[in-house]
């Protein structure tokens, strides 16, 4: 049993997460949001917070491949789907093409939204694997970045689209 | 990865009155955070947790100026899972803040904006603080709330602060009722002046105050050892937070160490001591780990790091040959309720509305005005975005009355190399002329003007900021290196680059080197991420102490090969003797060989570049930054489209160009102008804190205040005028603020050109755009949103 914000008891219930190919089993009661249960219950805390109100993107994650923003997705909801964070598209030793593509053209300054832009840019490209310039500054438009302008990470995903660079999500 | 940072791409002129602007290829940039950063590893503050940990939340006033009557939280102690409510009384009785001390951490008698902090809550989980603050009551008396600057200074005004009498100011801040700090800056007689002036122009303009938003919320972990404190926090300025921690709870700075993990993002808003000492506070009341993280709506209404709203009024004479006889100007600056690094914001704002011209004679008021506003602070290039984009506004409304092109009245005005500026500094190498002419060109070299597109183009200038820094440099047994910085890197690049500025000096590779940085407890003294001064200073320390560790592995290395010191070379990460053809010796062995003697250790700080004089002007209430140190300069060229039906405008292009001095970094330095040309735009057209009537924020979120997205962004071109005489390293000026001044003014002037007069009131959003075009006044855009420039609209494709 824990309190809500309500300062109410409500029932905790036990279900399985998928999180980058392995599964979690999760403990937590069911006001409680996808962006906070990976976060705290599976400890991957590359998906980061920016608002809590699907304003900045910053908590991007891929359902079944498609872009969501997780602070607004109930955990709970997400059983049985395949869920995949930035700590699922690469590693240091082994960079995904598009997070190598960001650092080489400058897209990376303090990295806080970076996570989620690279979730966007995931999405996108496996949706359209061509995109044009305005394409692509249209979907990032739901990732707000304040460092860079944009410029260069626009330069660094169309990078990456050009040297085919989209693997499937795992 | 082992090319100098002297050996830049582009052409370097020596010859100043020739000085030409390039565009500069980038040099790969291996960023030591890089993999960190986009794989998600990397830590920030948020993602922080020790066992234990309590959480914390604070009650906020939610009123904007009331007497407090009744405090209690006796109710909030008694509810389960909480581990400690303080308040004013639980901590030492300590007003503080740089220049004016007007602040303390808890309200005791008065809140005077709605995020004042009247108590702090830490419990076992987030939403049992939140409901512990909850169960906090409050009585108040409201008091007359003062949420309009110019009001503020009318007699009989209600006072924010009864006491700023007794108030403990620097000795240089001048302060009056209602009025922080005032500061005037004075040249010849600008009386005469402007009575023998063929033309006198006269503007008035007024900005809305805006916000720093980095995109991390921030957050702080504190942690007390016995008497020994540890706090992790997202700052920009984690000496400064030790030193705000220190002041407020009396603790000196051996006894408390802070470390910033990565941080998101500052522009300013991370800038300053901020909330460091209440959650140490709380962790100590508590006798457990706390741990505050903000959420957006927090972001936006309680740390005192809002970028100022201003009223600028600015009376201009022209002789008939267009050139500017005497310039006078009032700026009221919205200082909010309370002081936090603003107190020399009135002089810099002055500077500012001089503007970067030759102007004979000159007399400018500012006031830091207080109100019951969310105090304002050092957002990125504090007071320039909103004074440039009223000054540059101003000069093409000079321009047009003389009958001048915009373009050549700046060429006319604008100052040149070996000019005396406008409070007498006579300047050295500068590159304003050639960034005008660099933009200007690549401006109009574009065909195809739509009827509904327009060109504009606006000057700025920024002062860089010389300090004290500090860094050591070591190299261990297996030749990797590590440069132990007080730097702080907050996205920006500018720790980073030290790698290379070391790798540089000492022959080897930037990847040679870890960066051990932003932690108080390791470190030298630095700064911080704060005034564009990163680079400026601590790449000086780093280079000082990179050339005393040459030294020793050249003494080393001199005794390894039989050769004089003076002689050794260091190349490619190994010692050899200049023109021998003998074997070289790798830095690996040396480092191995001092590893059981007297070690590879340097370190180094240097003296602060100085400040330049001034001569034959006169300041009241000096903040020292009349005088300008390395002086920054730039233009700004966009061109913009208007649907008319609607008032929305939209960027499509830019180009800009920045004397800097030398660039360190092209990578770099491009993303910091474009990233700052995207902050001027939103501050040119969406970004505006809207109040209401009672002085409380009415869009504290990213729904409302809105930051510019990927589909917003113009094509930016960039190129740098790489001047002699900048005091940083290599020749280097500041960077990271200057981008930021003149994008929202060109912005301005292009609009204008459509319009036919400039929008007065900024963000330039699109139903001021509408009520300028139409002359019409709509209920909720009536103040000062009146066009004034009633000249004939220009065709939008010249300059």
């Amino acid at each position: 049993m824990t309190i809500d914000e309500q300062g109410s008891e409500s029932e905790s219930i036990g279900y399985d997460l998928h999180v980058n190919g392995q599964t979690y089993p999760v403990e937590a009661t069911l006001d409680r949001n996808l962006l906070g249960v990976l976060r705290t219950e599976i400890g991957l805390t590359g998906t980061k917070e920016g608002c809590d109100d699907c304003e900045c993107g910053a908590c991007m994650v891929l359902l079944d491949g498609q872009p969501v923003n997780s602070c607004s997705y109930l955990a709970a909801q997400a059983q049985g789907r395949q869920i995949t964070t930035i700590e699922g598209l690469g590693n240091a030793d082994q960079l995904h093409p598009l997070q190598e593509c960001l650092l080489a053209h400058g897209g990376v300054q303090c990295g806080f939204c970076t996570p989620g832009m690279i979730i966007s840019a995931h999405a996108l490209l496996e949706r359209n694997s061509s995109p044009s310039r305005d394409e692509v500054g249209i979907g990032l438009s739901g990732n707000l970045c304040r460092c860079t302008g944009y410029a260069k990470i626009i330069d660094a995903v169309l990078d990456s689209a050009s040297n085919g660079s989209v693997e499937p999500t795992p | 990865m082992t090319s100098g940072l002297t050996s830049r791409n582009g052409v370097r002129n020596e010859n100043y009155l020739n000085l030409k602007a390039v565009t500069l290829e980038p040099r790969p940039f291996p960023r030591a955070d890089g993999p960190d950063k986009v794989t998600g590893t990397g830590r920030y503050a948020a993602d922080m947790v020790l066992p234990g940990m309590a959480f914390a939340r604070f009650k906020y006033a939610e009123i904007s100026h009331a007497r407090i009557v009744r405090l209690d939280t006796s109710k909030a102690e008694s509810l389960p899972g909480v581990v400690a409510v303080i308040t004013a009384t639980d901590v030492p009785d300590v007003r503080y803040s740089p220049g004016v001390a007007d602040r303390t951490l808890f309200a005791t008698d008065a809140v005077r904006f709605e995020g004042e902090i009247l108590a702090a809550v830490a419990a076992t989980t987030e939403a049992l603080a939140q409901a512990a603050v909850d169960a906090i009551e409050v009585e108040y008396e409201q008091l007359p709330t003062v949420t309009d600057v110019v009001q503020a200074i009318a007699p009989g005004a209600p006072l924010v602060h009864p006491d700023w009498q007794n108030y403990e100011v620097s000795a240089e801040t001048e302060q009056r009722p209602n009025v922080a700090s005032f500061s005037s800056i004075a040249h010849g007689d600008a009386e005469a002046g402007m009575a023998r002036a063929a033309t006198v122009v006269t503007s008035r303009y007024v900005a809305d105050a805006s916000h720093a938003s980095p995109i991390e919320p921030r957050a702080i972990l504190a942690q007390w050892e016995g008497r020994k404190l540890t706090v992790w926090s997202a700052t920009q300025v984690p000496f400064d937070a030790r030193a705000g921690v220190c002041e407020t709870l009396d603790l000196p700075t051996n006894q408390v160490r802070i470390i910033v993990p990565h941080l998101g993002g500052g522009f300013g808003g991370k800038c300053g001591f901020h909330f460091e000492a209440h959650i140490a506070a709380l962790a100590r009341a508590a006798g457990r780990p706390v741990k505050l993280v903000f959420s957006r709506k927090e972001e936006f209404l309680a740390p005192d790091r809002r970028r100022e709203g201003m009223v600028v009024e600015l009376t201009t004479g022209l002789n008939a040959d267009g050139t500017i006889a005497a310039r006078t100007g009032t700026l009221l600056i919205d200082n909010g309720a309370y002081t936090a690094d603003a107190a020399f914001f009135p002089q810099l704002a002055a500077m500012l509305a001089a503007g970067p011209y030759r102007i004979p004679a000159l007399k400018i008021e500012a006031s830091l005005v207080y109100t019951n506003h969310q105090p304002s602070g050092s957002v990125r290039a504090p007071t320039a975005p909103q004074a440039c984009w009223a000054i540059e506004s101003h000069t093409d409304e000079l321009a047009a009355t003389v009958g001048m092109a915009p373009v050549e009245f700046r060429r006319l005005n604008g100052l040149r190399s070996g000019d005396v500026g406008p409070v007498g500094q006579t300047y050295g190498e500068i590159g304003l002329q050639a960034c005008i002419d660099s933009v200007a060109s690549r401006l109009t070299g574009e065909t195809g003007t739509e009827a509904d597109e327009a060109i504009g183009l606006a000057v700025g200038w920024w002062p860089s900021f010389p300090g004290p820094s500090g860094a050591y440099i070591k190299i261990d047994s297996d030749g990797a290196g590590q440069i132990i910085t007080g730097a702080q890197e907050c996205g920006t690049g500018a720790v980073m680059t030290l790698r290379q500025l070391a790798a540089d000096e000492l022959g080897m590779a930037a990847e040679d080197f870890e960066l051990v940085y932003q932690d108080t407890g390791v470190a030298p003294y630095d700064t911080g991420a704060t005034g564009s001064q990163t680079l400026f200073n601590n790449g000086r320390a780093v280079l000082l102490a990179a050339s005393e560790l040459a030294d020793q592995i050249r003494q080393l290395a001199a005794d390894h090969l039989e050769a004089a010191p003076s002689d050794i070379v260091l190349s490619d990460g190994h010692a050899s003797v200049a023109g021998s053809p003998n074997p070289a010796v790798s830095v690996a062995e040396l480092a191995a060989t001092a590893a059981g003697a007297e070690l590879l250790i340097a370190h180094g700080s240097g003296k602060p570049g100085e400040y330049p004089e001034t001569v034959g002007a006169s300041c009241v209430g000096d903040q020292g930054v009349a005088a300008w140190a390395s002086p920054q300069f730039s233009c700004h060229g966009v061109r913009v489209r208007l649907d008319s039906e609607t008032g929305v405008v939209r960027v499509l292009n830019v180009a800009t160009c920045h004397d800097s001095g030398t660039i360190l970094n092209p990578l770099g330095a491009l993303g910091q102008v474009e990233g700052g040309v995207l902050m001027g735009i939103g501050q040119a057209l969406t970004e505006g804190t809207q109040y209401d009537e009672d002085g409380c924020q009415r869009n504290p979120g990213l729904l409302e205040y809105k930051l510019q997205t990927a589909a917003d962004a113009p094509t930016i071109t960039t190129q740098f005028v790489e001047t002699t005489g900048g005091q940083g390293p290599h020749g280097a000026k500041g960077l990271a603020e200057a981008p930021n001044v003149a994008t929202a003014a060109a912005i301005s002037n292009a609009l204008a050109k459509l319009i036919g007069s400039h929008v007065t009131q900024l963000p330039m959003t699109p139903e001021r755009v509408w009520a300028t075009m139409t002359d019409a006044t709509p209920s909720d855009a009536d103040r000062d949103a009146t066009g004034h420039d009633t000249s004939e609209p220009k065709s939008g494709d010249e300059l």
